[in-house]
Order: C-alpha cells, then structure tokens, then sequence
C-alpha cells in the first residue's frame, strides 16, 4: 500500500493560519487542487459538503479556506481569512452547500467543488485526512471521470494530438524520477488524458522540468 | 519508509545513530532534497512554533473571535510567578506553552501543525519547557521535531490524525506520543525507551472524542493540549525510569485506530455528541451560529 503522509513536514507542519489543519489548511490544499486543476480561478464555483465538514465548516473556516485555494493563496497566507470577500471583488460566484446524504467518496472531511467559466466545466471530489494532507478521489475533465488512487501527488496530462509518443516520454521521465504505482490512460473524443499516482513528492527541479516539457501538464 | 516503530528501534539500535538521524536521512531519501534544505525547513517551523508560544504568553494573551478562548496561558504564567503550583513549575510551565500555542491558533493566528493545528500545541509544549529544563541548544530542538515527526508518520500512516476520522486520541493522543517519544532522546534514553514512552502516552489518552463546541477548535481542544503536553513528560519520565508498556508501541497504535472507528460520528469532530451535545454546548453553538444552525 502507498503510504498517504510521505514526508516529515506532514506530521510536523504545515505553518498555517488555524484553527484546523483538517478543516482549514486541508481545505485550502483541496481549494488549491481545484485551482491547478482548473488551470486558474473559476468564474462559478459550488462546493458541496459532506458529513464533518457539514456539520462544522462554518465554526473551523472551511468557507474561506477553500476560498483561499480557489484564489491559489498557500494555507499561510494572511489574507486566507479573508479570501471569501477577495473572491467576490474578483468576481467569483462562490456558493457553499451543507449536503445530508453520505459522502460519495467515503470520508467524513468531504468537499466537492464544482468549477465553471464561460468555456469549461471541471469536478473535483476531495477529501481532508489530517494534518493537512488531502486526498483526490475523483475528478471529471472533459466529462470524463477519473479516480484517482487518492494521495497526492497525481499528475495528470490533457493531450489535444492524441499523441502516444507523448505519452510514452511522460512515462519514460516519470519511471526515471518519480516512481508511480499506476498509470492510466482515458480516450475521448478530442483529447487523450493521462493519469499517474506518484509515490513521492515531485524535487522542485523536475515540477520545473515536466512544466517545461509538457503544456498544460496538471500535478496535484 | 519506516512503516513501523518496531523499525526505527532496531535501525536506531544497529547504527548507533540517533533516531532523529535516521527520519533526517529518510526525508532526504524520499524528497530528493539536500539534508541542508530539510534541516533549514524543519528550523523554521521551529521558529513558527517559538513565535506562537510568544505571542500567546505576551501583554494579556491571546483571544478568539467568539471569545470561548484566550487568556488563559497569561492566568498560567501570573499563577507561576506566584510559586505555589501544585504540580510543579515544570509541568505547569509545558501546559502554559501549550495552551498559549493553541489560543493562537482558536485566534486564527498562525501556528505550526504538529500533526493538526487542534494539537498544535502538544509537542512546542513539551519541547520549549525541556529548552529550557535541559538546556537544549536550537540543534537539539530541531532534532527533537525530527524524532517526533518520524513517530508521527508511522502513527499516521497505521491508524489516524484526524479527529474526524479517529477522535481526539489520534489528534492530542497522537501529539502526546510523539513528544514523549522525541522527550526521551533528548534527554538522553534509548530508542527502546522512545517506543515505551510512545506506548505509554498513547494508552493513556486512548478512547478520548472529538466533541468541540460549536464545530470550533476551541473547547476543549486548547486545553486538552495541556493535558497532551503533561501526559507526554509523565509517560517521558517513567520510560526513562525504566518503566514498560505491556502493549507494544505498534499494537498500540493499531489499537487506537481501530477505537477510532468504533466511535459514533457524534463523536468524532461533528459537533454533535459530548461537551458539544450538552444543554450549555448547544447555547453557545446557537448564540455563535444562530438558533436554526
């Protein structure tokens, strides 16, 4: 099984505005992933709660935490507090929803944001694990749904060419820098989508490299 | 990865190194980064927690936006001055850092997670108490956060941290462990004994819910944080007596994530059951969020 806390500065760490690694800097890491997934702010955002983060966003801040990621504002960033209303002098159709049912992607600290603008609709299921690790566990781009194992990080690649060269140079690097225990590949219409669970975090110089190498590569 | 206590002892009893060594060399193994960059960012977060208890102990303390918490670390510092505490100076001056670090953080200041911002106050507790019982120099402090954090992972990755998913005891419980633990080597005991006192503060915060009032991370989580940094120096001190877990430290850990999911959902970080499902819970839960939250 991969391990979900891979680092040191997992357990001890993040530096974040409080009161709640699970409910506020985990929620930013989950707001943040809709950002980087979406490839910027979104225009509407819904995000929908489950369970323990329905019960108590509202008391441990969980609104302006998401906010926050949605702006791409790290969790020690003073102004998380007040991401909500820097949100909507952006612009930025935010709503909250406290959902009854269970969470469809089975943990307490369950947020699903739904992401629009003008041109795109992306999803996003995540869920808070504590001590501000997160989990993915499933994503719809390009109305196609992906599930990922769940801990980060997840690199994805949205291939327009339909190129597999690509694919097999993403994987060729990745097998050389950063182990991956599973790879998968969606066919659609227009777009090849490539999915890898990574083991370890990604060394701040290869990130650099795949960005540089790749366009519009995604890593959570 | 060291996946189990059980291999850190016989990894730190082989090479003769300090467990803080081996998690430094295995964080260097997983991230790819150089030991310089892993030591600088553990000393930072050293320095984020060193802020926080400042700032908690200083003027008239700290207070929360719906004023349940704050002060309180000031009411602790005035009464030691006094001399007359019946626990001792020691113990009374960690629940003090404690409880200044996690009023910061009910404030909405900023706090260093060790392993949630609800027990962020556990470990800065017991280490900045021991700064100064033991004369650590700032080396051995990062080290102590290294030791815990390498305690820490294999309890999170076996059992739980989050009180949503395993109650207070994988939150305060967890801290607790981990500062005992990582209290141990830096006064001198022996990786066996870092695994005992791990077993002992960890059995000793077993089953404790996750009730806070009102959803917030304020009562009774500062002053739980008190009580995790107390247990900790008492489970510290009687492995350093040579005192023994029965439990070993890995059947403990799997113990408490197997209580944690025993426990209703009330009672795990809803808000719904214990301290919060009181008549004087549900009053301020409705004062704060209006009475059809």
């Amino acid at each position: 099984m991969t391990n979900r806390y891979k680092s040191v500065f997992d357990i001890i760490g993040p530096v974040m505005v409080g009161p709640s690694s699970s409910h506020t800097a985990g929620a930013v890491a989950i707001g943040r992933a809709g950002y980087k997934l979406f490839g910027g702010t979104p225009s509407k955002v819904t995000v929908h709660y489950y369970d323990s983060f329905a019960q108590t966003h509202r008391g441990h801040g969980t609104d302006y935490a998401i906010a926050a990621g949605i702006l791409g504002f790290d969790s020690d960033d003073l102004r998380v507090p007040k991401a909500p209303e820097i949100a909507r002098q952006r612009g930025v159709d935010l709503r909250f929803v406290e959902e009854d049912g269970p969470s469809p992607i089975g943990h307490p600290n369950t947020a699903i944001l739904n992401m629009s603008n003008d041109k795109k609709k992306v999803e996003l299921a995540g869920c808070s694990i504590g001590g501000g690790a997160i989990e993915i566990r499933k994503i719809v781009l390009h109305n196609t749904e992906i599930q990922p194992a769940g801990a980060l990080p997840i690199i994805i690649l949205v291939d327009p060419h339909k190129n597999i060269r690509i694919e097999q140079e993403l994987t060729a690097l990745l097998h050389e820098k950063a182990p991956f225990s599973r790879k998968r590949i969606f066919h659609t219409k227009n777009y090849n989508i490539y999915e890898y669970d990574v083991e370890n975090y990604l060394h701040p110089d290869l990130l650099q490299e795949l960005k540089k190498k790749f366009e519009n590569i995604i890593c959570l | 990865m060291y996946n189990h206590i059980k291999e850190i002892v016989a990894a730190a009893e082989k090479t003769h190194k300090p467990i803080s060594e081996l998690i430094i060399e295995q964080e260097c193994q997983l991230s790819g980064l150089p030991r310089e960059k892993v030591w600088q960012r553990m000393k930072y977060n050293l320095q984020t927690m060193r802020a926080a208890v400042k700032r908690g102990e200083s003027g008239n303390g700290v207070f929360s936006k719906t004023g349940l918490t704050g002060g309180e670390a000031i009411k602790l510092k005035k009464y030691r001055e006094k001399g007359h505490t019946l626990s001792g100076d020691t113990m009374m001056a960690a629940v003090e850092n404690a409880i200044a670090t996690n009023e910061v953080n009910a404030a909405m200041g900023v706090v260093c997670a060790t392993p949630t911002a609800g027990s962020s106050g556990t470990l800065p507790g017991v280490l900045f108490l021991l700064e100064k019982r033991l004369q650590l120099s700032e080396e051995q402090m990062i080290r102590f956060l290294f030791t815990a954090g390498g305690f820490g992972m294999v309890i999170a990755n076996n059992a739980e941290i989050a009180g949503a998913t395993g109650g207070c005891q994988a939150e305060v419980g967890s801290a607790s462990a981990m500062g005992a633990a990582a209290a141990v080597e830096v006064a001198g005991g022996s990786a066996e004994q870092s695994a005992q006192a791990l077993s002992i503060a960890m059995s000793n915060l077993l089953g404790l819910v996750c009730d806070p009032i009102a959803g917030l991370v304020e009562v009774p989580c500062v002053k739980r944080n008190g009580i995790g940094a107390g247990n900790a120096l008492i489970a510290a001190d009687m492995a350093l007596a040579g005192c023994t877990s029965v439990i070993p430290a890995d059947e403990c850990i799997e113990a408490m994530k197997k209580v944690g999911h025993q426990m209703p959902a009330s009672l795990r970080e809803t808000g719904i059951g214990g301290l919060a499902g009181t008549p004087t819970g549900q009053a301020i839960k409705a004062k704060i969020f209006g009475k059809d939250a």
